[in-house]
Formats: structure tokens, sequence, C-alpha cells
């Protein structure tokens, strides 16, 4: 497939193309120029032609939605609403049906830890302006699905890791390998879904907070790494 | 822009980017609202905010105005403690197509529909901003959703209220009784409320505005939905 995928700099944008780049055509953006270390497209997602552009000709996106280094609350927050409005309305245009929202299951974690919280739950953000920023286009997405401008899978994901880097490391219980990220991804893009899709992505762990039972069932998630064993990495 | 007699019992600062055309009583300050430094600093010292700012057409300054301006205002009101915000807009900001086509006696506690149009989205991002502040912090936000004023004095009959509509002077009564109203009676932190005129068209509800703030609607633009 021919995919964008944007804050393709940031270490999530990263950990994504790394692990798509042999099965799909990439086409890699990013708000910033820097770093020049990651050949990608630089666009500043205005209400212009070059976003159209950027989307002509693919089969879907990939929003990573990462903020800048030293960005400000007021940019990235605008780069979730705004600058997002404009790539989803160009992807519209464009005829780009599929988009997969990469979003995180922090949105989730305002609930008591005593709690199974899933898809079904109502996010509750605090206005912190990472998670905030999140949230929001999460909130933009919803209402291009609504109208069937787009199908949009939200994938709300745990902490991406790369299982080998994190061996050594105490458990967190929301780990998810960037591999089984990758498979998500891949499901995200293939299966047969409603307009709007909310799903949670976590590596496997023994009576989870947040079950990935929808990610099972609706995109065949099935996570290789199993944190809950000791020496995961191997 | 006009300032009914209420607002001579408070003492204003009244903010825009142009200078208001008529006299009130109180001061005035160029303010951006996209601005978050001037929005700091102006808020200062009040003890509430009423946000009426709007812009339509532009991707760009629709989104700086609707949506980071709340957000500055909430940061702004967070700073200073201000526990007392009124924002503005437009029916869709909640109620959108897919409610107004579809739907009737549609309340304003409906979770938010706006759909794409721009003017909706960008103000209900900035209305979903201004809920997840006051779900975090101790600060009550009204949310009044109008659509279509008209002057009593020139009602435009041949043009239809699409969905519903109220005189300038009525619209802005609504005001006082919110800035009165101790936050404890609020039901919540958050509450939005559709501001408009009796109508009997059943397809949207204004009781809760009557119900929870006590504000009382005029019947001088009735002529608009009557026969000769």
């Amino acid at each position: 497939m021919k995919l964008l995928v944007t804050s393709a700099t940031s270490t999530l944008g990263k950990q994504v193309s790394s692990e798509l780049t042999e099965r799909h055509d990439l086409r890699l953006t990013d708000r910033a120029i820097e770093p020049l270390t990651v050949q990608h497209y630089y666009s500043p997602q205005e209400h212009d032609a070059s976003t159209n552009l950027l989307v002509r000709g693919l089969d879907g996106i990939v929003v990573v939605g990462e903020r800048l280094e030293g960005e400000s609350a007021p940019s990235y927050l605008d780069s979730m609403t705004r600058k997002l409005y404009n790539l989803l309305m160009a992807a519209y245009q464009e005829d780009v049906t599929r988009i997969i929202y990469l979003s995180t299951l922090q949105l989730m974690e305002a609930y008591g830890p005593e709690y199974v919280v899933t898809e079904r739950w109502r996010p509750r953000p605090t206005p912190e302006p990472s998670l905030l920023g999140k949230h929001l286009g999460e909130y933009v997405c919803r209402e291009f699905a609504r109208e069937h401008k787009l199908t949009v899978v939200v994938l709300r994901l745990g902490k991406v890791v790369a299982a080998t880097d994190v061996a050594s490391q105490s458990l967190d219980p929301t780990w998810l390998d960037q591999k089984d990220l990758a498979a998500a991804i891949e499901g995200a893009l293939n299966a047969e879904l409603s307009p709007w899709t909310v799903i949670h992505v976590q590596g496997k762990q023994k009576d989870a907070r947040f079950p990935v039972g929808d990610a099972e069932k609706l995109i065949g998630f099935a996570p290789t790494i199993d944190f809950s064993v000791p020496a995961h990495a191997h | 822009m006009f300032f009914p007699s209420w607002t001579k019992k408070y003492d204003l600062l009244v903010t825009d980017i142009k200078r208001p055309p008529n006299q009130f009583r109180g001061e005035f300050r160029f303010v951006d609202v996209a601005n978050g430094e001037q929005v700091m600093d102006a808020a200062e010292g009040m003890d509430a905010i009423i946000n009426l700012s709007v812009l339509r057409h532009d991707r760009k300054i629709a989104f700086d105005v609707n949506a980071l301006g709340c957000y500055n205002m909430m940061e702004a009101a967070v700073k200073h403690g201000i526990k007392r915000i009124i924002n503005t807009g437009p029916h869709f900001t909640i109620a959108g197509s897919t409610y107004e086509e579809f739907d009737y006696e549609i309340n304003p506690d409906v979770p938010p529909h706006p759909g794409t149009l721009l003017y909706a989205l960008s103000k209900s991002v900035g209305h979903e901003i201004c809920r997840v502040y006051a779900e975090n912090y101790d600060l009550h936000v009204q949310m009044y959703l109008y659509y279509n004023f008209r002057d009593p004095e020139n009602l435009e009959r041949e043009r239809e209220v699409r969905p519903f509509a109220i005189s300038w002077q009525n619209g802005a009564e609504v005001f006082p009784y919110g800035l009165e109203i101790p936050l404890e009676k609020l039901p919540s932190r958050f509450e939005t409320f559709f501001v408009f005129t009796d109508m009997p068209h059943g397809r949207f509800t204004n009781e809760k505005v009557k119900r929870v703030l006590g504000w009382q609607p005029r019947d001088d633009v009735s002529a608009i939905w009557k026969r000769n």
C-alpha cells in the first residue's frame, strides 16, 4: 500500500516507519524540516494545494501526531486540530479513504487502576498539552468518520518499546512492542471496519487494565511478546 | 456591538481587535483572543470571563479564535483563579446536521455532533477544551449556544430562521443570570444551554436555560413564523 506517515521524525514515527517500510510504499512527512537524518517531506499542513499533493495517490495515512521537541502547547494543539483538519479534508478530497490515528491509552488512565477499561469508556484527558492534543485529534477525526467522509481507526497505544531494549527494566503494564504495533497497524489497514473504530492496543499482560479483546477480534491482533513472562525479550 | 443596561452593574474590561463603535461604562483594551499572553494579562483581577469571540470562514483564523481562544481563556482562568466562565457559540457546536436534520426536542445535554463544517467543528473543539478544563479544575463553564439573531424593528420575515432565533436584546439578557447564579446551584461544572425564544416547531428545546438560569424569553420576533 501507499501510505503517508506523519510525525516521521519523532521516536514513534521512526518506530512505525522502520517496521512498515518493507511491506509498504511509505511517504514520510513531518511539520519540521529538521532533523535531516530522516528523509521526509516537510509539510506545514496548511490549507493549500501542498497538503492535497502530500496525500494524493495514497491508500491510507498513519497519523502519528507527536509533539515536536520544544514545541509550545498552542502550536501542538493547533497541529492536532486545525492542521489535522486540513490533512483529513485533503484526504477526503483526494479519495484517501483510510486513516489510522495513533492515540494513547493515557487518555484512559484517570480511571482507577482497579477497573478493566475498554473502548466503550469515555476518554478522560487532562489539560496537559500532549494528552489534550491526542484527545482533540480523536475529536476531529471522529467528525470525519461520522459524516462517512473517511474510515478512521483509532489505535490507543500503550507505551511503545522495543522489547529487547527493556528486558532489564521493571515491567510497565502498558508496554507494546514496536513489531506488535506494526502488526496492529497492518490489521487496521486491512480489516473491514465501520467508519469509526477505537481499539486499545498494548502487549500481552495478565489481568490487563486495558484488555485487547477488541484488537484481537477486529484486526486480528496477536501480540508476540508476553511482557508478563520474565526475560520477555527473549 | 451594543451594551445593554445591565452592563452598568459591572466593571467591564471589554476586549476586541477593534474598538467598539459605541460608548459603555468601563475600560477597553485591544486583545487578540488567539494571543495567549494578551488574554492572560487581560484576565488578571477579573471575577468572570465572557467569551463572545468568533470567526467563521478562514481555517487559520477560525481555529485560532474558536479553539485556541478557548485554550487561552481557560489557561488564564486557571492561572488567575477565575471560577466563572461563560463561553458562546452556535447551536451546531454540539448539534450539527446529524441531529438537526433528523431529530426533534434536541436538548443541550446531547453529546456533541458538530460535523466537519469549519465553523461548527472549530467551535466544538473550543467547547471540548472548556469541558476538559472544567472536569480537571475547580471552575465552572457555562456554554450559551445561539444561532439567528434578529432585530425586532427589522425582522426580515422572508428569511426563515433555521433552526431557532432570538432578538439581540433578549439574547443579551441571559448573561446577568449567568453572572449572578451561585455556582453551586449549577448542576455541574460544565453546563450547556440553547438560548432562543419560545418557538412552536419543537425541533430544539430552550427549557433548560429557563429552568436552570431563570432567564425568560421575550415574544419579540415570533412574527417571523406567523402568517400575516
